[in-house]
């Protein structure tokens, strides 16, 4: 199971429609569209990604909807448990490191996610990044930037702030994502796990950043949801199966039969033999 | 004996966006999977792909990165029709040149945008041969419909699509176990 936890949204459905296509071609499983918000959070705010998609979606793939929150003053974003309600996952995108402090220390979201086309002022810190991977909360790399562009310049910073950040995070809890502006900017997971391991990652750790590490992220956050408190969920909770589901089982039952009844036929034609063999 | 020891990267174009000559309406009546899968204009031939890989490991890792994989860098086969090549590599610095392509957007010179993705490593030219021969097949059987067509049952669609995408996970895990095989 490969996972790529950020994908633009656009409004454009064709070319979501062709980035998602995409997507399944290159093998991930699950995909989170983002939505960017920034400064204050309205107290109405609604996700604009709809619950089920305008177009059809490959059958595989399983579409998450995930928030990014910009993090420009540390004291306007009161109302982050409030977007639990309408996305699947909740990350933050810190610009200062104040605010990347209070990230890792104290913010409740999923996901830590750094601009790496920016040039940070002072290096990163294990102990700071050190305490959102002791939380569970996990730091974002993502290649897209990087990748699809000609910009020299850019590809420099994305591969520099990349190797720091594993460096300082000492490989752990990192989560490989695409980011990807334009369909152009995506490739394929193993592609993703030979870059991880030219930047200094290894190959088996680069393949926990695309299928581990962002399980852990999305089954975290779906507990965070659905959960009384995190802690207690209910499975299931005895409810008799809907009807649909018992004309479905209905159907899987009749393909039994039928091959028991192929089965059958074997046993059938083997007791006739046998029987045979006893008349003999 | 000893020899010299290389790496078989095969390597496929994708094509996510749309040609200009086919961005008419009756294009969209294409099935995607084909469009992604599209040929490879001809222009685009082997010596082409082999300044253009050249020119990508020079851009990230410069002279280093090109002494390192320019010694022993061929391409051994490449075919426009179904945008697949073979590119051999020396076996210490095959990364370098997997991540210069992984980095390249556009098809050499000619401006086409283009993802290039590397389906496997292989060790010899033979499994290189296999696999090469097994997607082709494997395609062919999904753009007839074999797994998207309406009317097969989810459950063998469903199996056919996990089957295709664990063929697909064993990209490099398998290639170290045919290392010591001669060629």
């Amino acid at each position: 199971m490969y996972y790529d936890l950020n994908v633009p949204w656009t409004d454009n459905q064709r070319e979501m429609q062709r980035a998602i296509a995409f997507l399944d071609e290159l093998g991930y499983d699950v995909v989170a569209l983002t939505h960017t918000l920034s400064g204050k959070i309205p107290s109405d705010h609604t996700s604009p990604i709809p619950a089920t998609l305008p177009f059809t979606v490959p059958s595989r793939l399983r579409i998450l909807r995930r928030c990014t929150l910009l993090l420009t003053d540390s004291t306007t974003n009161n109302k982050l448990p409030d977007l639990r309600s309408s996305y699947d996952i909740v990350a933050a995108r810190p610009t200062s490191e104040r605010t990347l402090q209070q990230a890792c220390q104290t913010l409740d979201v999923d996901i830590i996610s750094l601009d790496l086309t920016q040039k940070f002022e002072t290096h990163f810190k294990f102990p700071t990044l050190g305490s959102a991977i002791a939380r569970g909360v996990k730091i974002e790399l993502c290649y897209g930037q990087g990748v699809g562009t000609q910009d020299a310049n850019r590809k420099r910073l994305v591969i520099g702030n990349a190797t720091q950040l594993i460096r300082v995070s000492r490989g752990r809890g990192l989560v490989f994502s695409s980011d990807a502006r334009s369909v152009l900017a995506l490739r394929a997971p193993a592609d993703v796990i030979n870059l991880a391991s030219v930047w200094g990652l290894g190959r088996e750790r680069g393949k926990d950043g695309l299928s581990k590490e962002p399980r852990s992220v999305v089954e975290f956050a779906r507990l965070k949801k659905e959960s009384y408190r995190g802690v207690v969920d209910v499975v299931y909770g005895g409810e008799k199966p809907a009807v649909v589901e018992r004309q479905q089982k209905g159907q899987k039952g009749q393909s039994q039969q039928q091959q028991n009844k192929r089965k059958g036929d074997n046993l059938e034609k083997g007791s006739k033999k046998s029987k045979v063999q006893s008349a003999k | 004996m000893v020899r010299v020891k290389y790496r078989y990267l095969i390597v496929n174009y994708l094509y996510p966006e749309p040609s200009s000559d086919q961005k008419h309406p009756s294009h969209d009546a294409v099935p995607q999977l084909i469009q992604f899968h599209r040929p490879t204009p001809d222009k685009f031939d082997s010596r082409a792909l082999y300044q253009a890989i050249r020119q990508a490991v020079t851009e990230l890792f410069g002279d280093y990165g090109m002494g390192m994989v320019g010694q022993g860098l061929k391409i051994n086969y490449h075919s426009t029709a179904t945008s697949t090549s073979i590119v051999r590599c020396p076996q210490a610095h095959y990364q370098m040149a997997w991540a210069a392509l992984t980095n390249m957007t556009e098809l050499g010179k000619l401006g086409i945008p283009v993802v290039i993705r590397v389906v496997r490593v292989s060790a010899t030219i033979r499994h290189a041969e296999e696999e090469i021969i097994r997607r082709a097949k494997d395609i062919i059987l999904r753009a007839q419909g074999g797994e998207d067509t309406v009317g097969v049952s989810d459950i063998v669609r469903a199996a056919a699509a996990s089957k295709r995408r664990e063929d697909e996970e064993m990209v490099v895990e398998e290639s170290d176990a045919s290392d010591d095989e001669s060629e």
